[in-house]
C-alpha cells in the first residue's frame, strides 16, 4: 500500500515535470483590475493575452468592485497563484486583502506591477517598498527619493517635489541599464519603445531594487527632465520577486504601446523571473533596436509558415518583416544541415513560384547566395534567362560554386 | 557660345598648358622632375580626387590646408553637384579656373597623371578603383574602410605592393597624441601582458522604412553611382547613407572598426595578424531597405591568446573608444582626446629609449605629403589597414551565419565552413571585374 502510495505520488510528481517541460500552462495567474485612471477594459485582456499566449502563464482577469464600492467583499485567494498582475489604481483594499497580499509576496509570491499601478495605494508602505518607484497620489520626498540615471550614472535624488509626471506621448528609446539580469539577457541594449507615455519623477522607498532599463525625458520633445528614468525595475521582497513595467499606457485594442514587442516580450520575461527566478523564453526574431518601433497588432509572434506564406509578396515600398524573419530563421538554424535544407526548400517554392514577386526573388537570390546548397542551382539557373532577374541570379551562382 | 567649351576641348586645352610647362609650372608633376625617381621636396605635390562627397571634400580640405604642400587638378564625381562643388574649391585653391573634371574614373585614370589621389568612394566601390589607382603607380590617400569584403581587401593589398606605391589609410587617428601614447603604453607593457582588448563603436540609429522608387537627381549617374552592386531602383539612399544597407557597407562596424580596432590593433601587436576564431551576434532591423546590423558584438580569439571584443558603444561600460586591459590595468583612448588608465599615474610612464616607438605623425595629411616626398612608408600603411578591417568582416560573417567562424590569418581563409567562405566575397555585376594584380 505505501509503495503503491510512492509510485503515484512519483507519476504524479513525473506529470507535473513533464507538463512543466512542455512548456504547458503551469503558472496560474491573476490579473488584478476593475479600478483604473487608465482605460483597464482595454489593458486587462491584452495582458492576459500577452501573458497566455507565452504558453507559459494561465491568466484570469479578477475584477475589483468599482470606485466607492464596498471593496469588504473582494477577497481574492492569492495563495491560489504562482503570480499576480497589478492593473489597479483606486480605492484601498481591505485590511484583510492587504494583509493576505502581504503574506502572499512575503512567502515568495510573483508580482507583476504594470504602469499606472505604481500610482496606487500611496499611503500602504510595504505596497511602496514592493512596487520600488511611484508616481501621483501626493507622493513627495515623504515617500522616498528620485531615483534616475545621468549622464549614465545611477541618481538617488532627496530633492523635494512632487512624484510622477509625463510628457507628451511619443515613441521613446528604452536603455537597458542591467544586461545580465535574466530579463534583459540577450536582449538589444536600445530599443524604441511604441507611442507612449514616458513615466517621469517617480519616486518611492527604492529598497531592494534594480532598475534594469530607462528611458531619456527629452525635454525638447514636450516635457521631459532631461533625466533617463527608470522603466523597468525589479524588487525583491522577503522571498517574492516583483517585476514592474512603468510603460504600456492602454489605448482601446492595447494600442501602440502594448503591441511593442518590447513591452509585450519583456513583461512575458518579467512575469517568468517573477514567478522562478529565471527565464527561459528565448529572444524572439522580432524584439525592436534603435532601427524602429516593432508591433504585434495580435499580440502574437509570427512562426515560419506565415513568413514563407508572405515573403513572396514584398515588393517596393512594402514591409520587409516577412524577409527578415527568414534572415533570422536562417541564423537561428546555425549549424542544422536539415533544417536549412528544409527551409531552403521553401525558399526555391517561392523563387519559382509564379506569384512571388520579382523583388521578392531578389531578396531571396542574395540569402540562397550564401546558404544555399547545390539543390538551389537548377532552379536559380532557370532564372538567368529572366532578364529582371538575371543579375541577382548570376550573384548568386557565381557564391554557389563549389568552394575550394 | 565664344565663351563657352565643351567639357573635352577643355581638357585638351588643359592638357596643353601641362606640357607647355610654362604658364603654369606648379601643375606639372612634380615626379617629372625626379630626384632618382623621387620628388623635390620643393616642390607641390600635385594630386586628383576621385569621390569628392562629404569626406572627400573633408580630405581635400585637409590637404590644401598644408602650406605649399600640394594642388589639385582634377576632380572626378558620379553627382555633377559634388564635382561642381570640388571644382569651385580646387580653383579658389589654385586662383585659377583650371580644374578639371570627370564623371567616370576611367577617363580621369586615362588621361591624369597626378603624383597622387585622394580617394573617398563608397565602400563596394573600393576594390575595383583602388586597385586600379594602384596599377597605375599613383600615391594614393585612401578612405577607410579599406574593402567590402576580404577577396578585395586582398587584391588592393597586393596592387599596391606590386606596384610599390606609397599609400596612406585614412584612419587619421593614428596621427592624433591621445591615440599614439595609448598604444604605445599598451604594447610596451605599462598594463602588463595585453590579455584582453574592448572597441566601442557607434550604436545604429532609426531606419527609414522601405521608401518608393523615386526619380534619379538629374545631377547623379546611378548606374555609375552601383558600379559593380547589384542593379537597384534609386529610392532616395546613395551619398552618406549607403552605409545602412550590406550591398555597399556593413554599417557603423565597418566604418567605425578601421579607426578603433586598427587603434586596438596598433597597441597590441596585432597590426600583421588576424583573429583564429571569431563568434557574436548582431541585432538587425526588422522592417526597411536598410540591413546593417543596429547592434553588434562579438569576440575575436588571436593565436597568442589575446581577445578583443567588437560591439556597438551602450554595449561596453567605458563605450565608444579602444581599451587594452592587461594583467596589470587597462589604457582607454577615444575621441575628444580622451584618455585614461586603471591608474592615472600610467599615463604619466615615460616610454624609454630602448622600448618600441611607435610610429609618430603630427598631421596625417602632411605625413602622406612627407612620405610621397621621402618614398618612406606612412603611418597607415595598407597591410595594417586591411588586418583592421578584416576583424569586422569577420565578424559580420560571424553574426551573419550565427556560427563560430575559424580563420587562419596567414592563408586569409575560414577554415572548414564552406557557407562563411562564400562570404569573403562580393560578386560583381557584369560588365564590372576585380583587376587583376
Amino acid at each position: 500500500m505505501k509503495k503503491q502510495y510512492l509510485l503515484l505520488l512519483f507519476v504524479a510528481g513525473l506529470l507535473t515535470f513533464v507538463s512543466a517541460c512542455k512548456n504547458e500552462a503551469v503558472y496560474k495567474t491573476l490579473i488584478i483590475t476593475g479600478q483604473n485612471n487608465h482605460n483597464w477594459k482595454a489593458s486587462s485582456p491584452v495582458l492576459k493575452q500577452i501573458l497566455d499566449e507565452t504558453g507559459m502563464f494561465t491568466a484570469d482577469i479578477l475584477i475589483t468592485p468599482e470606485k466607492g464600492g464596498d471593496m469588504n467583499t473582494f477577497n481574492p485567494d492569492f495563495s491560489k497563484y504562482k503570480l499576480i498582475v497589478l492593473d489597479y489604481n483606486g480605492d484601498s483594499w481591505s485590511e484583510k486583502t492587504n494583509a493576505a497580499f502581504l503574506e502572499y509576496v512575503k512567502n515568495g509570491g510573483g508580482v507583476v506591477v504594470y504602469h499606472a499601478a505604481d500610482n496606487s495605494f500611496p499611503a500602504w508602505k510595504e505596497y511602496n517598498e514592493m512596487i520600488g518607484l511611484g508616481g501621483w497620489g501626493n507622493r513627495t520626498e515623504k515617500d522616498g527619493p528620485y531615483v534616475y540615471y545621468k549622464n549614465n550614472q545611477l541618481v538617488i535624488d532627496t530633492a523635494a517635489g512632487k512624484g510622477g509626471s509625463h510628457g507628451k506621448r511619443r515613441e521613446f528609446l528604452v536603455r537597458a541599464r542591467i544586461t545580465d539580469h535574466p530579463i534583459t539577457k540577450g536582449l538589444p541594449v536600445r530599443w524604441l519603445h511604441g507611442n507612449d507615455e514616458l513615466y517621469s519623477q517617480l519616486r518611492g522607498p527604492a529598497k531592494n531594487m534594480q532598475i534594469l532599463a530607462t528611458a531619456f525625458a527629452d525635454s525638447a520633445k514636450g516635457g521631459g527632465t532631461r533625466r533617463d528614468e527608470p522603466m523597468l525595475m525589479v524588487i525583491s521582497y522577503e522571498k517574492g520577486r516583483i517585476f514592474h513595467t512603468a510603460m504600456g499606457h492602454a489605448d482601446e485594442g492595447g494600442g501602440p504601446a502594448m503591441q511593442c514587442v518590447g513591452f509585450i516580450v519583456t513583461l512575458q520575461r518579467g512575469a517568468e523571473w517573477a514567478v522562478t527566478g529565471d527565464v527561459t523564453q528565448p529572444i524572439p526574431w522580432d524584439f525592436p533596436s534603435a532601427a524602429g518601433v516593432v508591433l504585434r497588432p495580435d499580440f502574437k509572434e509570427m512562426k515560419l509558415d506565415e513568413a514563407m506564406a508572405n515573403v513572396g509578396s514584398y515588393d517596393i515600398a512594402k514591409s520587409t518583416k516577412y524577409f527578415s524573419y527568414v534572415q533570422s530563421h536562417i541564423r537561428n538554424l546555425a549549424g542544422d544541415e536539415q533544417g536549412l535544407l528544409n527551409l531552403e526548400k521553401m525558399m526555391v517554392k517561392v523563387l519559382t513560384s509564379n506569384e512571388a514577386t520579382v523583388e521578392a526573388k531578389k531578396l531571396l537570390l542574395r540569402e540562397l547566395s550564401w546558404m544555399g546548397s547545390d539543390y538551389s542551382v537548377p532552379a536559380i539557373k532557370n532564372l538567368v534567362s529572366n532578364t529582371e532577374l538575371k543579375d541577382e541570379a548570376e550573384f548568386a551562382l557565381a557564391r554557389l560554386q563549389p568552394v575550394k | 557660345m565664344a565663351n563657352k567649351s565643351s567639357r573635352r576641348e577643355f581638357v585638351k586645352r588643359s592638357a596643353a598648358v601641362v606640357a607647355g610647362a610654362i604658364v603654369l609650372p606648379q601643375i606639372i608633376p612634380s615626379s617629372a622632375f625626379g630626384m632618382g625617381g623621387r620628388i623635390a621636396p620643393s616642390d607641390r605635390i600635385v594630386m586628383g580626387a576621385i569621390g569628392t562627397g562629404s569626406q572627400g571634400m573633408s580630405n581635400m580640405r585637409d590637404f590644401l590646408r598644408l602650406k605649399d604642400a600640394v594642388q589639385f587638378v582634377a576632380v572626378c564625381d558620379v553627382d555633377a553637384l559634388h564635382l561642381a562643388k570640388a571644382k569651385e574649391t580646387v580653383n579658389q585653391a589654385n586662383k585659377n579656373s583650371d580644374c578639371r573634371t570627370y564623371g567616370d574614373y576611367r577617363e580621369f585614370l586615362e588621361k591624369e597623371k597626378p603624383d597622387a589621389v585622394s580617394l573617398a568612394l563608397p565602400d563596394h566601390w573600393h576594390g575595383i578603383i583602388y586597385s586600379e589607382v594602384a596599377n597605375k603607380k599613383f600615391n594614393v590617400y585612401g578612405e577607410k574602410p579599406i574593402c567590402r569584403t576580404i577577396k578585395d581587401g586582398q587584391t588592393i593589398v597586393n596592387t599596391v605592393k606590386k606596384n610599390n606605391i606609397i599609400w596612406q589609410t585614412g584612419s587619421w587617428q593614428r596621427s592624433l597624441p591621445n591615440f599614439h601614447h595609448g598604444a604605445e603604453l599598451a604594447i610596451n607593457g605599462r598594463v602588463g601582458k595585453i590579455k584582453y582588448i574592448e572597441v566601442g563603436l557607434p550604436d545604429g540609429n532609426k531606419c527609414i522604412g522601405t521608401p518608393p522608387i523615386q526619380e534619379v537627381p538629374a545631377e547623379l549617374n546611378w548606374e555609375m553611382w552601383l558600379g559593380p552592386a547589384l542593379k537597384v531602383p534609386y529610392r532616395g539612399v546613395s551619398h552618406w547613407d549607403w552605409r545602412w544597407i550590406l550591398d555597399y557597407s556593413g554599417g557603423q562596424l565597418t566604418d567605425w572598426a578601421g579607426h578603433h580596432v586598427d587603434i586596438a590593433n596598433w597597441g597590441a601587436g596585432l597590426e600583421h595578424t588576424g583573429p583564429v576564431e571569431i563568434s557574436g551576434a548582431g541585432v538587425y532591423p526588422v522592417e526597411g531597405i536598410y540591413n546593417v546590423p543596429v547592434e553588434y558584438d562579438f569576440l575575436c580569439k588571436y593565436a597568442n591568446g589575446i581577445e578583443m571584443r567588437v560591439a556597438n558603444a551602450s554595449r561596453l561600460p567605458l563605450g565608444m573608444g579602444t581599451t587594452w586591459h592587461g594583467d596589470l590595468g587597462w589604457v582607454h583612448v577615444d575621441r575628444g582626446n580622451k584618455i585614461s588608465a586603471s591608474d592615472p599615474k600610467i599615463l604619466d610612464e615615460v616610454i624609454g629609449e630602448n622600448e618600441i616607438k611607435l610610429y609618430k605623425s603630427e598631421n596625417h595629411w602632411q605625413n602622406f605629403i612627407d612620405c610621397v616626398r621621402s618614398g618612406k612608408p606612412t603611418i597607415a600603411p595598407i597591410e595594417v589597414a586591411y588586418r583592421a578591417i578584416s576583424v569586422a568582416l569577420l565578424g559580420e560573417i560571424a553574426m551573419t551565419t550565427g556560427q563560430t567562424i575559424k580563420w587562419d590569418p596567414d592563408k586569409e581563409e575560414i577554415i572548414g565552413n564552406p557557407r562563411a567562405g562564400r562570404m569573403l566575397s562580393r560578386p560583381y555585376r557584369q560588365p564590372w571585374t576585380l583587376p587583376t594584380v
